[in-house]
């Protein structure tokens, strides 16, 4: 979720010159809701504003003078679709059929006639990084380029090359390099090689000299592809994989340059069979449902009203039927703009209602089954522990002298010591006593709660007790009375038999046998192991399949 | 006042002889008489018959009482090391050198032979001739190889002895304050090698008697007094005009651990019970999940940045689940794709092998959809779940790889966007304690109309609380429910650390036992 930061005078400007509202650091707390956006910081200092955005489906906001469009309609200062005037250009941009394999759409416009001061340039740059990284994907579905129109002698070329057959001097350096030197050498290159892996030829923007304008996705050129404070004429220019998507942000850059006193001149876009002309400023309608006013928001209001929020947020309302503003591509339902409504008409002047119906509570039934082992073992003097269900298998299988039976590994995990889904408990248990040998002894410690254990394809998740005991004297005797104790409690028949686990000492450790079905083991920990997790008293534990069990007992 | 009360205190204090006797316990009593005559624990120790446990204790009592007046010192003492123990038995190693250089022929000898002869190791060989050369005792010249003559003084050394030979014969521990100064330098000289002496600070207590304690003596302590109630003296009546001994009630104890539930666990058991009390019923989900209920079945598009393999945790093996239902799944690509109900939909194509892809749970929502779309739904209802879910994220005070989440729907007929803000009222007013709510817009993929709760707590200010909305019409439309949905969230985490007063989060799943044993319980 993108965080903007912008000057709050300019934002003032934008909204109302004449300052018959005043936009003051405590309004933007509530007026930033408007945006779906919180109010991250004001430097008072540096007059600067910084809003967190979450709407992914929103990139207009992602600029101040988006912002400000929302705003104005928000105090009512402007109602419907705001129009920009759209200069016919005779600018045209030639796309060859060899960019179809690779990155197809090409959008682009010329701006002129405005100044670019140091802040305005910062903000075209912000708002051009945010839509690149989040609404672009990190530049793979779209990436933008700005350019001096002067130095370019149009029409433009948009085609692609070999890599070593073209070169030019990328932004920030200052030698040619060939395309596959730039994926190598210069540090946009080596972040976003990655697009275009796979690919014999890379895109290429060039004027009719020949002269390089960019490596779209990757760097500008030196020459042409650098805008500075000073400049008043720009080329704007957006490719990417998803033609809604370019065009959608071309329109977003024209509103923007448009309010900033710029004049837009289209650019004809020019393909092998077809031709547009970008900005494409067609606003799409919608039709909406006065019943589902009610229905959704459960709000009585007239169609002036309806009317009256709508138009406030931007959009055109002609009796139900809605036109959506340009620099929006979030509309998928009716509901979208029903959204809007609420917004403008206020989610704090929305009556809440309590709801009527009747219903039973219920918890699932083997949390309740899992509850009462847990308070039966608190009853033995057992400390309850909660812990992380990502484990490795270092602890799991390796340190406790065991085989892996069937685990869940993560494909790419952030850390080892988190890896792989537990499959048992009682390595959690060990790795709690390791880390509080100087603590008061006993301990005596245990968990209730989930594994995974795959085996082949079925993976299946269990509720599954620990305990552990340590202390100088703990022994079989002991933790077989704390499990025959719990067995005993439920009535539950069982059988204890001789049993084979590497982890526990030969000849100390047993199976429990419920219903012919082992469904717990339990007994001394080997000293190898003990000595694996540094641990220097004895420990005994158990663990129990409970899902298991409550399976068995459930069925009787 | 206060004036008489100090007087009133100084005139009872401490006279009280038969109390103070009745309070003695059966150490104090075997340990007291002694006091006077022997004057440290040592010699209390022998006189007494007692451990030096129970000596101990009894003195630290019988000072606490003011009856004995107890005073530490300490002193150095040396002790052989575990090499000079083998030393005092079979000889130094200088000793052996020279001894067997000795009788070699002419008492010159190569190093590597003499070396061999007295059994030396490469230490104890480069220890002693360093020794022997200061002593004059040895020449060393070299040849082909290094070799080794015995002087004038080293044949008189044979003889007569090594200062360290007799010292290390002495009958051990010593005092270090009762060595000569000779002594002392040899001591020295042995300390810096090799564990053949130690010297270690000993504890001695003197205890002396107080006038109280010859007063309580001179009264006499033989008193009869029983000590423990015992089964016997029950059985018998033999308590019968017996006095029982006085205890000191205001001794340290040392402190016991009960069992106990975790605290985490304790809070969310307190939740649970909270929702069901509400009418809500408890639903779940696996721990590994398919990318179809996890993301597609909300209608989060395939492309969502969520999805990236750096925001989930995807399954090595198996990588594709072989259960979904088909015809939802198909439901669920028409609906991503073209659209669904007057929708446009995502317009994208939908990649049907990904949707069985396997992904570690890493939203409580990816159970909404199976229960909405099970038989068993039941309209109107109320649902939540409590799950872990799991994030790419790097483990601080904020973030943690899994964690619990808590959310669930509300399904009926006419529900609309007035419920759900009546909804967050209560969940705010039951979980937060908060009257004061603001209810604003968000934004979450798979609802519209979206909105964030926050709560004012009285002591923190405006927290976001949680999340919710009404299920987007495509979602429902694809898994077949026709009433509206309000789906919700709550930022359980969060809560639980400020009712729990931690700092941390990693604290809730703390393996600290002396942090789990002491935390307070709310």
């Amino acid at each position: 979720m993108p965080t903007i930061s912008f000057s709050l005078k300019d934002l003032q400007q934008l909204v109302d010159k004449k300052q018959r509202v005043k936009i003051t650091p405590e309004s933007l707390v509530e007026l930033a809701h408007y945006c779906k956006g919180e109010l991250e910081g004001y430097d008072k200092r540096a007059d600067e504003v910084s809003i967190e955005l979450d709407d992914t489906n929103l990139p207009y906001l992602w600029s101040v003078e988006g912002i400000a469009r929302l705003f104005r309609g928000v105090f009512g200062l402007q109602r419907g679709v705001q129009e920009i005037k759209v200069e016919k250009g005779n600018y045209d941009v030639i796309v060859d059929r060899s960019v179809s394999g690779v990155r197809p759409y090409i959008a682009g416009f010329v701006a002129s006639g405005g100044r670019l001061d140091d802040y305005l340039l910062k903000q075209l740059i912000q708002l051009q990084d945010k839509l690149d990284t989040g609404y672009g994907r990190r530049r793979q579905k779209v990436s933008i380029g700005l350019y001096s129109s002067r130095k370019i002698r149009f029409p433009v070329h948009y085609r692609t090359s070999v890599p070593a057959e073209t070169s030019f001097v990328p932004l920030g350096m200052d030698k040619k390099l060939n395309l596959s030197q730039i994926l190598v050498q210069h540090p946009k290159g080596r972040d976003y090689a990655w697009i275009l892996k796979g690919f014999s030829q890379y895109p290429v923007l060039s004027d009719d000299r020949g002269e390089v304008l960019s490596f779209p996705p990757i760097i500008n050129s030196n020459f042409i592809g650098k805008l500075e404070v000073g400049d008043s004429d720009i080329f704007f220019e957006v490719t990417g994989t998803d033609e809604a998507a370019i065009l959608l942000v071309a329109n977003i850059f024209a509103y923007a340059l448009s309010e900033r006193g710029f004049t837009i001149h289209s650019a004809n876009i020019i393909h092998p069979k077809r031709k547009l002309s970008t900005p494409l400023l067609s606003p799409e309608k919608v039709k909406i449902r006065k019943e589902d006013v009610r229905a959704l928001l459960g709000l009585e209001l007239s169609d002036s009203q309806v009317k009256d929020l709508l138009e406030r947020a931007g959009y055109g309302f002609s009796n139900y039927t809605v036109t959506i503003p340009p620099y929006r591509a979030d509309i998928m339902h009716p509901f979208d703009v029903l959204e809007d409504v609420a917004i403008m008409y206020g989610f704090g002047n929305i009556e809440p209602q309590e709801l009527e119906s009747y219903t039973v509570g219920q918890k699932l039934p083997i949390v309740g089954f899992a509850d009462k082992f847990r308070e039966l073992v608190i009853g033995l003097g057992y400390q309850e522990v909660m812990s992380q269900i990502l484990s490795s298998k270092a602890a799991l299988y390796e340190k406790m002298g065991i085989k892996d039976f069937g685990t869940v590994e993560i494909e790419q995990f952030m850390s080892e010591s988190f890896s792989v889904v537990r499959t048992w408990i009682v390595p959690v248990l060990l790795d709690v006593l390791s880390g509080n040998k100087h603590v008061d002894f006993p301990q005596r410690v245990f968990e209730q709660g989930l594994v995974t254990v795959r085996k082949g394809d079925i993976i299946q998740d269990y509720e599954k007790l620990a305990v552990v005991s340590s202390h100088s004297a703990a022994d079989y005797t002991e933790i077989r009375q704390v499990v025959e104790y719990l067995m005993r409690q439920f009535g539950i028949k069982f059988a204890i038999r001789e049993a084979e686990h590497s982890s526990f000492i030969p000849g100390r450790v047993a199976a429990l046998v419920v219903g012919r079905k082992e469904i717990g083991f339990f007994g001394e920990i080997s000293p190898s192991v003990l000595s694996n997790w540094c641990l220097e008293m004895p420990v005994v534990a158990a663990e129990i399949n409970l899902s298991e069990l409550f399976g068995i007992v459930s069925r009787k | 006042m206060l004036f008489l009360c100090l007087l009133f205190m100084s005139g009872g204090e401490g006279k009280d002889l038969g109390r103070i006797v009745s309070s003695l316990h059966p150490l104090e009593r075997k340990v007291l008489p002694f006091v006077g005559k022997h004057n440290d624990v040592r010699s209390l120790v022998a006189a007494s018959g007692l451990s030096e446990t129970e000596v101990s204790r009894a003195v630290g009592w019988l000072s606490s009482k003011g009856l004995v007046e107890s005073k530490e010192s300490s002193r150095d003492v040396v002790e052989l090391g575990s090499n000079g123990k083998i030393y005092a038995k079979d000889l130094l190693p200088e000793r052996r050198f020279l001894e067997a250089l000795k009788v070699a022929g002419s008492g010159s000898a190569s190093i590597s032979a003499v070396k061999k002869t007295a059994r030396l190791s490469d230490e104890e060989l480069n220890i002693c001739l360093g020794i022997l050369k200061r002593a004059k005792a040895v020449d060393i010249r070299k040849d082909r190889e290094l070799v080794c003559i015995i002087t004038e003084q080293g044949r008189r050394l044979v003889s007569s002895g090594f200062a360290a030979e007799s010292f290390i014969r002495k009958s051990f521990p010593v005092d270090v304050v009762a060595l000569s100064a000779a002594e002392k330098s040899v001591l020295s000289e042995l300390r810096s090698r090799k564990d053949i002496v130690r010297v270690s600070s000993v504890k001695d207590v003197q205890v002396t008697l107080s006038s109280l304690g010859r007063e309580v003596l001179a009264r006499g302590i033989a008193a009869d007094v029983a000590d423990k109630v015992t089964s016997d003296m029950l059985r018998s009546g033999s308590w019968k005009g017996k006095e029982f001994r006085r205890y000191d009630l205001l001794a340290p104890v040392s402190r016991v651990f009960g069992g106990r539930k975790q605290h985490y666990r304790r809070f969310l058991e307190d939740v649970r019970e909270k929702f069901i009390a509400l009418g809500f019923t408890e639903m779940t989900g696996p721990v590994v999940e398919t990318e179809f209920w996890n993301m597609d079945a909300l209608y989060m598009p395939q492309f969502h940045s969520a999805r990236d393999i750096h925001q989930a945790y995807y399954v090595k093996e198996p990588k594709y689940s072989k259960s979904l239902p088909k015809d939802v799944v198909m439901k669920v690509k028409a609906a991503h794709e073209t659209g669904v109900s007057e929708s446009r939909g995502w317009r994208y194509s939908f990649d049907v092998q990904r949707t069985h892809r396997h992904v570690l749970r890493s939203q409580d929502t990816s159970i909404s959809p199976r229960t909405l779309a099970s038989p068993e739904l039941k309209v109107p209802g109320k649902y939540f779940q409590m799950v872990r879910c799991f994030r790419y994220d790097v483990i601080d005070a904020t973030h943690l790889a899994d964690f619990n989440q808590i959310g669930g729907f509300v399904v009926g007929e006419g529900i609309n966007f007035r419920h759900l803000v009546g909804l967050l009222r209560m969940f705010a007013r039951e979980f937060a304690d908060a009257d004061e709510i603001k209810v604003t817009p968000a934004y979450f993929p798979f609802t519209e109309p979206s909105a964030a709760l926050y709560a004012k707590h009285p002591e923190i200010g405006w927290i976001e609380l949680g999340g919710s909305g009404i299920f987007r019409p495509e979602m429902m439309h694809s898994l077949g429910v026709k009433e509206p949905v309000i789906a919700w969230g709550i930022g359980v985490e969060r809560v639980a650390m400020f009712k729990l007063g931690l700092k941390d989060i990693r604290q809730l799943f703390s393996h600290d036992l002396s942090f789990l044993r002491n935390i307070k319980v709310v």
